[in-house]
């Protein structure tokens, strides 16, 4: 603390530490704020699925694209996503996934759909959506599919911190895949 | 020219040469101790890395600090952020999960005494391309486990930037090392 | 001349202190930050915003390092007074 040098390194070193625990109590505080808040309340409900033949992508192995069905998801959500939104939420990262375990035993989980919510006032969601990614079953076609599960999920991303999933809703019943429709 | 500090480290003495050499052996010693140390606690080789391409902006910009666990009794989920490596690419990429399939193995394959023993096949995508990652896993189908470093639990904004300066700006690099060389000479205790 | 003013820059740079003035900075330094750094985690909890909180701690730092970097009169009220020069006896 004698000279300037000195002092400038002993007040540097003591302010690096304040703002530290500063970025430590607000990264506690949220996580804590998350853990202990009532889950956001939503709905999923799925309008119709279509399923349609068509062409995946090119693969190395195959050295071609093969034959491959796809399903096309229009469903309804409806949030309120906004208790989400505290004073460290960057973005909520939304996103819509099909579930279903198929006779072989493989788990299968697709995003469908996605939305990056930046801002408290466009957090209240009730619309009616299609599926923004391919939803295709790793056998190449859905014949063996069983019945399948829909849910919204999200992730809050923070300013700093923690980063916090969570499933905002899921639907009541599994929902089979139709019959291919066969393209004229 | 040098020989005011020859003598001056001659009356220093040699032990205390190797007192100055021990502290900085230490401070490097335990530097790595310390990362290797969280390594082994969070399961991953890498437990903080920087996010160094704007392929998941709005989330993480260059230069943000990623905390990286890969416990070995979780699967990964669709929605995670995943840290991955493929073989053949020269640097890790920060993208989220978009599918997950968790294939049972055959029965004449081995049997696994853990559903985590299992294969798990993962497709990825980044929040800010607007299709999957197939085209950059170098011709492999799905990504494995054994792929991914691990997923982001924890983030920092801004303090990895330093070292995206210091690779964007070499002069940086010298001016710091030049400034901290001066500052050795300048301050003798 | 020239020496006199390049020993009047010199000390301006080194910004040498006294004892008391030692004391006192480092009080108020740890008092200021941890005050900041308290005071700005509060606002920023009711206003529910973090630029608050950092604006807030950002600005406060800056004050201080205003406060305690510069050698400031009131950091060398207390010279240091040393015992009077005994007489130099030549050795025998």
């Amino acid at each position: 603390m004698h000279t300037i040098f000195s002092r400038v390194n002993n007040v540097s070193a003591f302010l690096s530490s304040c703002l530290m625990s500063l970025v430590l109590a607000v990264a506690i505080a949220s996580a804590l704020y998350h853990t202990y808040q009532t889950p956001p309340a939503a709905g999923v409900v799925v309008n119709s699925i279509k399923v349609l033949p068509g062409k995946g992508r090119y693969l190395r192995k195959y050295r071609s694209r093969q034959q491959q069905e796809f399903a096309f998801v229009n469903f309804n959500l409806t949030a309120d996503l906004s208790p989400l939104f505290h004073w460290n939420t960057k973005q909520l990262f939304l996103y819509v996934s099909a579930e279903y375990t198929d006779q072989q035993g493989t788990a299968n989980e697709v995003v469908i759909w996605d939305r990056i919510v930046r801002r408290k006032e466009d957090a209240n969601i009730s619309s009616t959506f299609k599926n923004k990614y391919h939803l295709k079953d790793m056998s190449t076609t859905f014949r063996n599919a069983p019945p399948a599960h829909y849910t919204l999920k999200y992730n809050l991303m923070p300013y700093v911190g923690l980063l916090a999933w969570g499933e905002a809703a899921r639907t009541s019943e599994p929902i089979p895949f139709p019959e291919p429709h066969q393209l004229a | 020219m040098f020989s005011d500090e020859l003598k001056a480290l001659r009356r220093l003495g040699f032990r205390h040469v190797l007192l100055q050499v021990l502290n900085f052996v230490q401070v490097l010693a335990s530097g790595f101790m310390m990362w290797k140390g969280l390594g082994l606690i969070t399961n991953t080789e890498s437990p903080i890395v920087v996010v160094l391409s704007g392929s998941m902006e709005p989330a993480f910009y260059r230069g943000d600090l990623l905390f990286l666990t890969n416990p070995a009794d979780q699967r990964y989920a669709t929605g995670d952020i995943t840290v991955y490596k493929i073989p053949g690419a020269d640097i890790p990429i920060v993208h989220r999960v978009l599918e997950t399939h968790d294939v049972v193995a055959k029965p004449d394959d081995y049997v696994a005494a853990s559903p985590l023993a299992q294969p798990q096949l993962l497709l990825t995508k980044g929040d800010n391309n607007p299709v999957d990652d197939l085209d950059l896993y170098q011709g492999l189908e799905w990504l494995e486990r054994r792929h991914i470093i691990g997923k982001v639990q924890a983030f920092l904004p801004y303090v990895g930037y330093v070292t995206i300066a210091m690779n964007d700006f070499p002069q940086l690099k010298y001016a710091l090392l030049g400034g901290l060389g001066l500052l050795a000479l300048i301050q003798r205790e | 001349m020239s020496a006199s003013f390049k020993d009047n820059l010199l000390d301006l740079l080194e910004g040498k202190i006294d004892f008391e003035g030692q004391r006192q900075v480092e009080n108020i330094a740890k008092f200021a930050l941890i005050a900041a750094a308290v005071f700005s985690f509060i606002v920023g909890v009711l206003f529910q915003s973090l630029s608050v909180t950092f604006g807030i701690f950002g600005v406060a730092a800056f004050v201080l390092l205003l406060v305690v970097l510069p050698p400031w009169p009131m950091y060398n009220r207390h010279p240091v007074t040393w015992l009077p020069a005994k007489e130099s006896q030549p050795p025998s």
